[in-house]
């Protein structure tokens, strides 16, 4: 029995050496890619950095509004983040090929399941950041508008555009990766809608003279009887 | 901008059986049935009067009127073919008209007469406002005699204004022009001017054709091209400037105009603005611009309010266009109350010329920092109206001449701000 | 037998047959002055023998009539004008033989010939003058207008500016003031005298029945003065030519009257008529042609014709680019008076009394594109063409000679002594010859100008031949077309069945004409000097591109 037990030992730690010996060379041409791949990753991210640098991407993030946020919450610059995202994706892309060398099965679908969700991973950042761009550009320009034609609260009509566009983008972007989507839909569809409503109602019902004063005050010029607040012109 | 697109078959015929002249005027219309039948025959009796033996023709670039303007201008004409023209001349004069696309801006309708001109070459051009009511023929010969006589490339006019008047121009766009070129043009954005075929064959061909400025605003950029372009300008009075049925130019579009042009040559012309040259005197003919006092409605309250609102609502904006410093002042002076309220010429020099920086810069969106610079133009202007209320012709001159002081003296400032940090 | 153009074919003893009662209309007129065309005797100016020499030269060239300028004997104070004898001959132009024996030549090579008759005034040494003033008794003491004031007929315009003050004129011998319209050496005939009347119509039939074709009447304006008046184209002036000319209609049918009346044409209107002068000149289109020229712009031109009123279609204009006197200004405005002398006449020395004493050849810069065109509208306007002599081979002036001589200069016929004018030694010429090295003898001259296809004096040959081909230039009428390019001036003439389309090229640049032609849609234009084809007409506006100063002369056929 003894012979036995040394024969299965001998065959099994056989068996292992066996399995190890054909697992090492995988293991050295992950490692191998792993390390290839944290080198292409820096590499990417540096010229990133740099195109990015270059095409003053931090000035169209300034006008985001985004600059400003991640400085809030302590974060790096949006430049710098970009990039370090870029490099840890570019990484981990890498590592996961070098873990589908390795031949484990149910890894690979895993895998490949990452790569495919990538892109809508970056549709969803791309969705949010010009969001965020959009919000802040048609906020300033709400802003400005009502201050220019001396409505009331400008402030808070430029917090509603704000609010509105963000809230718009954040629901495309989750829809985009996927996350709760209908849910999301729905609950957007009932703030903008009851919003609107909302809107409505107080133009409609409260804000009547309000809304024929503004309007008389926009389509002005095409009145010739109207008496003008002054006969200034500027030119 | 591809020529062919301006020059329609029929308008190119025209051009041809007109064929190579002396003088040029252009007329930009756009619905003026009411007034261009004047301004055209004050055009004919000013060319009959004091260049009768020249080769003449009106030159019509009409924005898409409804009624019956270009009629009326070819009407004008002076041939053999029309029969009962009672009218003394030696030759044919030649009125044609056509429509440009795009319209109704003046910039087109200036590409349009400058391409009319760069084929039919005369020595002289003029731009003449089609409701200009107060023009006389004498206006041609003030305009068209330095270029043709005294070979000036540009030349400006000049008007006897209501005080009130064109308080734009005279608060921002001729101080700061007349700041970064050196030279006192008064009307910087004129309505009517001459030039000389080598200007005008030489703006034609920039590349601004197909920017905002080629439809709005080329009359200021037309100016600014002359002062930079080392041309010979001179101005010339021409008399009353109507202020009548002129929609009051909203604020904001006259803003971009002209404020939106001037920030936006500034980066094209750097290395003219910043020579380092004395201001120079501008030949006038004429004489100086003159100031009436007629009496006029203004709401003065509501500039002030508008002006106290919007640095209050505006403070995130204005706070990445302006430095802290100017900032300061600006939301201290928005906190006089209104018998007290002054908005100093410093501080408005600085706040132009801060604004003038960050346009550059576009620290962002370049119509967003025009349309911040509203309300402060509109505390500036009720300081001018204050200031002036009582005051007469001689007084108000000399306090846009202070405020031109000013803004020559803080343009070094402005170099500063340019390359240096926000 | 005669054809359309009143010039026969057929070699009998006179080309000429009275027949044709409106040769005038088909004539093209060469105006010669017997003293400056060819001296025969030697005594240094010309003579009708010398110019019954060089017929031959003027058929060659295609004239069918000559206009004498006047051959009376005369003081010459007027360069003939003042004439001292009605019934003769110049003892230095010949006799009255020679001008007979010269008439038949002219005739007989199918030329008529046209002589003056200065109606208004007379030299003061005529001898009716002489007996008139002699005494203020004298039988002819009333045919002439005498006062014992100047003030009468105050107000009329003085016509010699340069040289007379009044047109009274203080007689020392009668102690009367006597009445000149023109120099004070011609004092003015009394038209008011039936005698006066009738002593003139004789002096006119005298020469109609030696068999003379026609008069050019000096002055006619001027026949008559009432007070009130400026004493121009007064009725009763009227009145005595239709008397003549009812005498002229019954006596001589087919001879003619030409009018010399510088006036607008509206006044000029009432002597074109069947009962008065057959022709007229047409003073006010002359200067508007060479304006238009230097404008570059047809509207002088069309506009004096929009002005020019019709006249009844027995009578007919007489077109002329220069003749002896001064390219005259009066009718035009002032501005273009100024306009002209700047532009034709910037030395003064140029001008003359309202205008500008140069021949056609130096007005036009030489410029023998611009010499082309004149002449190519002198023959295509409607009108009968005159050519003053000399302007054939481009004959050049001479400012400094006084008055207007300086376009009386000796014709130039070869490069040889005294350029073929006249054997006599030169320095007894009645006129210095043109001697620069431009216009010369030795330069400009026939006979170096025959022997070349290309020469001035060929090419008009050519053009008159052109236009002796059709009558239609000289009877059809015209339809200004008023294409959108003005520096083009393009007519439609049209005669019976046939049209002909000019176009004429004002500009010194190559310019492009659209002409409205839609009326004569479906004709095909064929040019008339070289004949051949262009496109025919459609739709479209008619395109043509023309050189500088070029002109187009089309005959239209429908195929």
């Amino acid at each position: 029995m003894w012979d036995r037990f040394v024969f299965e030992l001998t065959q099994a730690t056989q068996e292992i050496i066996r399995d190890v010996a054909q697992l090492l060379p995988r293991l050295m041409v992950m490692l191998l890619i792993v390390l290839i791949g944290w080198l292409v990753a820096y590499i990417v991210k540096s010229i990133l950095r740099s195109i990015l640098k270059f095409a003053r991407f931090e000035r169209l993030s300034e006008n985001a509004g985004a600059s400003q946020f991640l400085r809030r919450t302590e974060l790096p610059s949006s430049t710098e983040l970009i990039a370090r995202v870029v490099f840890w994706i570019a990484w981990i892309g890498f590592i996961l090929l070098g873990i589908s060398v390795l031949g484990i099965v149910g890894l690979q679908q895993h895998v490949s399941n990452f790569f495919g969700y990538l892109p809508r991973f970056f549709a969803a950042l791309f969705v949010l950041f010009f969001g965020m761009l959009a919000a802040s550009f048609f906020s300033r320009a709400a802003l400005l508008g009502a201050v220019n034609a001396d409505l009331p609260s400008p402030r808070l009509i430029s917090s509603t555009v704000r609010t509105l566009i963000v809230v718009l983008t954040i629901s495309m972007a989750f829809e985009e990766l996927g996350l709760a989507e209908r849910t999301v839909i729905v609950a957007f569809a009932i703030v903008f809608g009851s919003l609107m409503l909302g809107l409505a109602l107080a133009f409609g019902l409260g804000g009547r003279d309000l809304a024929r004063q503004f309007l008389e005050r926009r389509f002005a010029r095409y009145k010739t009887t109207e008496e003008r607040e002054d006969e200034l012109s500027p030119l | 901008m591809p020529e062919e697109t301006i020059l329609t078959d029929d308008f190119l015929r025209e051009l041809m059986n007109v064929g190579e002249v002396d003088i040029l005027i252009g007329v930009p219309t756009f619905n003026d049935a009411k007034t261009v039948p004047q301004v055209v025959q004050a055009i004919r009796g000013g060319l009959l009067k004091y260049f009768p033996r020249q080769r003449a023709v009106i030159i019509n670039a009409d924005g898409g009127s409804k009624d019956s303007t270009q009629d009326l201008v070819r009407a004008a004409s002076i041939s053999d073919a029309a029969q009962a023209t009672h009218i003394q001349a030696l030759r044919t004069l030649h009125s044609i008209s056509t429509r440009y696309e795009g319209g109704p801006a003046h910039g087109r309708a200036l590409y349009t007469i400058l391409a009319g001109a760069d084929l039919l070459h005369p020595a002289a051009c003029a731009i003449i406002a089609p409701d200009s009511v107060n023009i006389q023929p004498e206006w041609i010969d003030r305009l068209l005699g330095p270029v043709v006589r005294d070979s000036f490339d540009f030349v400006s006019p000049m008007y006897r204004r209501h005080k009130y008047d064109g308080l734009l121009v005279r608060n921002l766009i001729y101080p700061m022009n007349r700041a970064l070129y050196g030279k006192k043009i008064r009307e910087p954005y004129p309505t009517e001017f001459a030039f000389s075929t080598r200007f005008g064959s030489y703006f034609f061909g920039q590349d601004i054709w197909s920017e905002d400025v080629g439809s709005k605003g080329t009359e200021l950029f037309f100016t600014i091209s002359a002062l930079s372009g080392g041309f010979r300008v001179a101005q010339t009075f021409l008399g009353d400037k109507d202020r009548i049925d002129h929609a009051p130019a909203d604020l904001i579009p006259a803003m971009r105009e002209t404020v939106g042009t001037l920030f936006w040559s500034l980066d094209r012309n750097f290395p003219a603005w910043t020579a380092d040259k004395p201001p120079e005197a501008v030949p006038t003919l004429g004489p100086q611009p003159q100031v009436s006092q007629d009496t006029l409605r203004v709401n003065r309250k509501r500039l002030y309010d508008m002006f106290v609102h919007g640095v209050a609502e505006l403070e995130p904006v204005l706070g990445s266009i302006l430095t802290p410093a100017t900032l300061e002042q600006l939301k201290a002076t928005a906190a006089l109350p209104e018998p007290r309220f002054r908005y100093p010429d410093d501080v408005w020099t600085r706040s132009v010329y801060e604004f003038a920086a960050s346009y550059h810069k576009a620290v962002i969106s370049r119509d967003h920092i025009i349309q911040a610079l509203a309300p402060l133009y509109r505390g500036k202007t009720y300081t001018f109206l204050a200031e002036n209320r009582d005051a007469g012709a001689e007084e108000v001159e000399q306090n846009v001449e202070n405020l031109c002081l000013e803004f020559e003296r803080e343009k070094p400032y402005l170099l500063e701000l340019w390359d240096g940090k926000k | 037998m005669t054809t359309g153009a009143g010039v026969l074919t057929s070699p009998s003893s006179s080309l000429i047959s009275v027949q044709d009662a409106l040769w005038y209309k088909d004539a093209i007129i060469y105006q010669v002055h017997v003293k400056a065309f060819c001296d025969s005797s030697g005594d240094g100016m010309g003579d009708f023998r010398g110019l019954g020499q060089k017929l031959g030269y003027l058929q060659e060239l295609g004239v069918n009539a000559v206009w004498l300028m006047p051959f009376f004997p005369s003081p010459l104070r007027d360069d003939g004008y003042d004439i001292a004898d009605y019934r003769s001959v110049h003892p230095t132009y010949g006799t009255l033989d020679d001008f007979k024996s010269f008439l038949q030549t002219a005739h007989e090579r199918g030329i008529r010939v046209i002589i003056e008759m200065v109606l208004n005034h007379t030299s003061d040494q005529h001898p009716w003058f002489q007996e008139s003033r002699s005494s203020r008794t004298n039988p002819k003491r009333d045919w002439y207008v005498w006062s014992d004031t100047d003030t009468r007929y105050r107000g009329t315009r003085i016509i010699f500016l340069d040289t007379e003050l009044s047109n009274w004129s203080w007689d020392p011998v009668s102690k009367q003031y006597y009445w000149h319209r023109f120099f004070s050496h011609q004092p003015d005939l009394n038209y008011d005298n039936p005698d006066v009347r009738e002593m003139m119509w004789e002096n006119m039939r005298f020469w109609l029945e030696m068999g003379v074709d026609g008069f050019r009447l000096d002055a006619v304006p001027y026949l008559l003065e009432r007070e009130g008046t400026n004493c121009e184209n007064l009725p009763e002036t009227h009145a005595i030519i239709k008397d003549y000319r009812a005498r002229l209609d019954r006596e001589f049918p087919g001879r003619m009257i030409l009018a010399e009346a510088n006036q607008w044409p509206a006044d000029l209107r009432p002597y074109l008529s069947p009962d008065e002068f057959h022709m007229a000149f047409h003073f006010p289109l002359m200067p508007r042609m060479f304006m238009g020229l230097k404008l570059e712009d047809r509207k002088p031109i069309t506009e004096i014709m929009q002005q020019t009123p019709s006249i009844p279609d027995a009578c007919q204009w007489c077109l002329f680019l220069r003749n002896h006197d001064e390219l005259t200004l009066e009718m035009v405005t002032d501005m273009e008076r100024d306009y002209m002398y700047d532009e034709y006449a910037r030395d003064r020395g140029m001008r003359l009394n309202l205008g500008i004493r140069r021949r056609l050849a130096p007005l036009l810069d030489n410029d023998r594109r611009k010499i082309e065109l004149m002449n190519g509208m002198l023959m295509s306007l409607p009108g009968t063409p005159i050519i003053y002599y000399g302007d054939e081979i481009g004959m050049g002036d001479n400012v400094n000679l006084g008055d207007r001589n300086g376009v009386r200069t000796p014709m130039q016929w070869d490069g040889g002594w005294n350029g073929g004018f006249s054997p006599a030694d030169p320095e007894s010429l009645y006129s210095p010859l043109m001697l620069n090295p431009v216009y010369g003898y030795q330069s400009v001259n026939v006979k170096s100008q025959e022997r070349f296809d290309h020469s001035l004096l060929s090419w008009m040959k050519g053009i008159i031949k052109v236009r002796k081909s059709t009558p239609v230039f000289g009877r059809g009428s015209i339809e200004f077309l008023y294409p959108a390019n003005h520096r083009v001036l393009a007519y439609m003439r049209q005669y019976g069945k046939e049209t002909i389309l000019a176009v004429n090229n004002l500009s010194s640049s190559a310019q492009a004409v659209e002409l409205d032609l839609k009326r004569h849609k479906g004709n095909i234009l064929i040019e008339m000097s070289g004949r051949n084809i262009f496109p025919r007409i459609g739709d479209l506006p008619y395109l043509l591109t023309l050189g500088p100063y070029q002109f187009f002369w089309f005959r239209l056929r429908k195929i």
